[in-house]
């Protein structure tokens, strides 16, 4: 044997290929032209056609927050949700459990490369924010408060993707568990949500708490310390699914399950 | 390409298993495996499809836990499944690849899996896939990569970690048979080169004839025969001979051979004229294999019937595998 040692932060190993693999190839390119021209005609009717928009600037600025925010937690979802059932089914996934690296390694890889679609997305987003502002003011806390949320909620459906990819033995499976999964809380968040059954809602489902947030601060001109109860179920949706992620990876099997 | 590697017993085990078994839920896959491997030998793990082989591969690769038994390789426990994989290489049956990397990137990303440094990694990828006769490949697609190339790639990977037991599931599985030569060149080299231990699954009996020097035979998760291919052969004696004679002296050759000793009954081949088929009477070859042989002989001589060409049946490997394994019917 040559004088090898045990690989150390094997995941920046496995985190930069799957960074490559991502952006260097046409998937992730792809991906974040098509969220571009989205935003353009978001952008293009909100701007240029000011007497059929009937939102106002700090609304249309909401708008593209909650769009950029859906589409960085789905995109980050499935592309965690294929992470590990994709190599399983492209039958690549023997070959890295036969490597050395502990499993939590590769988990943690994996999801560094599903995290990174937000940084790309809103950056993406930032000019249209700044085209579609009216004022600095509303543009700082757009900028500030997206990126922040939008976080939380990526590695929380991310982490989320990872974990039912780990336990399916089909790609299809991982991935239709996981989109619905994303609907059944991305849906109440075009409800009108009353009393307390609403409330209770709005504040335990991250995506909806997330969403409002973000409302409350752009359209509302609210500050932060304001609102900060809506932050609680974003952050321990994080902190619980990303738990749950790595330390459900040490289980990893070639096939499904979590089992022996 | 002849048998291959080191004798039996010179020097310390490089694989020691012992009453390894599995079992998916009723299902025994493996049942109390037990063998040793030398360093440079080359073992042919054989068995029928669903005989326990991957299984019991994977179990030896730390992919799958073994419900009871232990394994060291190297001197190392099966427990410590990192340091086991640090000094294997396997080549799993349905091996998949990043089509979109090239062969290089492929190597150099599994070498930086086992801790080499980004240069070092990229050094060991060329070296290797020089090796395995993809140089001048080395920095195409994989996508362009033909079955069997995709198939040395994968031997190339395996190798990244210099290991000292590499495990092959079915290597020669699709290939044409030019692209089966390269493949047995490749691992008998590699067996001889590196002194590897290679533990070879395949349903290819020539394959093994050429380059394994022991067998081990699966039946049904339980090892039916262990030993040297001409240990494994004598096991199963040989039920009948074939002779060739001239076609014009067929029927007179049939009538002798029937009435020699030993011979339970001669009958014509069905496909050549002048062939024939001595059946053995049960047991009587396995007494007295040179008597019986010399019997069929002389009875075919003493009538000066010219032998054209003369084989016994059940004298190869794949004859020993098929009495060994096939069921009884019920």
């Amino acid at each position: 044997m040559t004088s090898m040692t045990r690989p150390k932060r094997a995941w920046l190993v496995i985190a930069g290929q799957e960074l490559r693999e991502l952006w260097l190839s046409a998937r992730g390119p792809v991906l974040v032209l098509l969220f571009s021209l989205l935003l353009s005609v978001i952008t293009y009717l909100a701007a240029a056609d000011k007497e059929l928009n009937i939102l106002d600037q700090r609304q249309t600025v909401n708008l593209v927050l909650q769009v950029t925010l859906a589409i960085g937690v789905a995109l980050a979802l499935l592309l965690s949700a294929d992470a590990i059932s994709g190599e399983r089914e492209r039958e690549t996934l023997e070959s890295l459990l036969l490597t050395p690296i502990p499993r939590r390694d590769i988990a943690i890889g994996k999801l560094v490369a599903a995290f990174s679609v937000w940084p790309v997305i809103i950056l993406v987003a930032i000019p249209y924010i700044w085209i579609l502002r009216e004022g600095g003011e509303i543009f700082t806390d757009a900028v500030l408060v997206a990126p922040l949320i939008g976080a939380l909620l990526v590695v929380a459906f991310a982490s989320l993707g990872l974990v039912v990819s780990t336990a399916s033995s089909s790609n299809r499976a991982s991935l239709a568990v996981s989109f619905f999964a994303f609907v059944a809380l991305m849906v109440p968040t075009q409800l009108p949500l009353k009393g307390w059954t609403g409330d209770a809602l709005r504040y335990t489902n991250p995506v909806t708490a997330g969403s409002r947030f973000i409302e409350k601060v752009v359209v509302d001109n609210h500050s932060w310390g304001d609102e900060v109860s809506l932050l609680i179920a974003p952050v321990l949706a994080a902190v619980i699914t990303l738990t749950a992620a790595v330390v459900l990876a040490t289980r990893l099997r070639i096939y499904g399950g979590f089992g022996r | 390409m002849t048998g291959n590697g080191t004798e039996r017993g010179q020097g310390e085990a490089a694989l020691q298993v012992r009453g390894l078994s599995k079992s998916y839920g009723s299902l025994k896959a493996v049942r109390d495996l037990s063998f040793e491997a030398f360093r440079g030998e080359i073992i042919g793990f054989l068995g029928p499809n669903g005989a326990g082989k991957t299984t019991a591969i994977r179990m030896l690769s730390t992919i799958l836990p073994p419900d009871a038994g232990s394994f060291t390789l190297g001197g190392v426990a099966h427990t410590d499944a990192i340091a086991i994989r640090q000094r294997i290489g396997v080549l799993p049956e349905s091996a998949g690849y990043p089509f979109q990397q090239t062969g290089d990137e492929f190597i150099s990303y599994h070498g930086r899996l086992f801790g080499h440094s980004p240069a070092r990694a990229r050094e060991i990828g060329a070296s290797l896939l020089q090796e395995v006769g993809l140089g001048e490949r080395a920095s195409s697609r994989i996508s362009s990569y033909s079955r069997g190339m995709r198939q040395r790639l994968g031997v190339a990977r395996t190798l990244v970690n210099e290991p000292e037991v590499l495990f092959l599931d079915e290597p020669t599985l699709g290939l044409d048979p030019a692209g089966q030569r390269q493949m047995l060149r490749l691992i008998s080299d590699i067996a001889r080169q590196r002194q590897t231990t290679v533990i070879l699954s395949t349903h290819f009996l020539d394959e093994v004839e050429q380059i394994c020097s022991r067998v081990l035979i699966l039946k049904q998760g339980e090892v039916a025969a262990e030993g040297s291919i001409a240990d494994i052969k004598r096991q199963t004696a040989p039920r009948a001979a074939r002779f060739s004679v001239p076609p014009e002296m067929h029927d007179e050759a049939l009538a002798h051979l029937a009435k020699a000793a030993g011979i339970a009954h001669a009958a014509p081949a069905n496909s050549e004229p002048g062939s024939i088929i001595a059946t053995f009477e049960n047991g009587w070859m396995t007494e007295n294999s040179r008597l019986g042989m010399n019997s069929a002989i002389r009875a075919l001589t003493d009538a000066e019937v010219p032998i054209l060409s003369f084989e016994l049946e059940g004298s190869r490997l794949s004859d020993a595998f098929l009495s060994l394994t096939e069921e009884e019917p019920q």
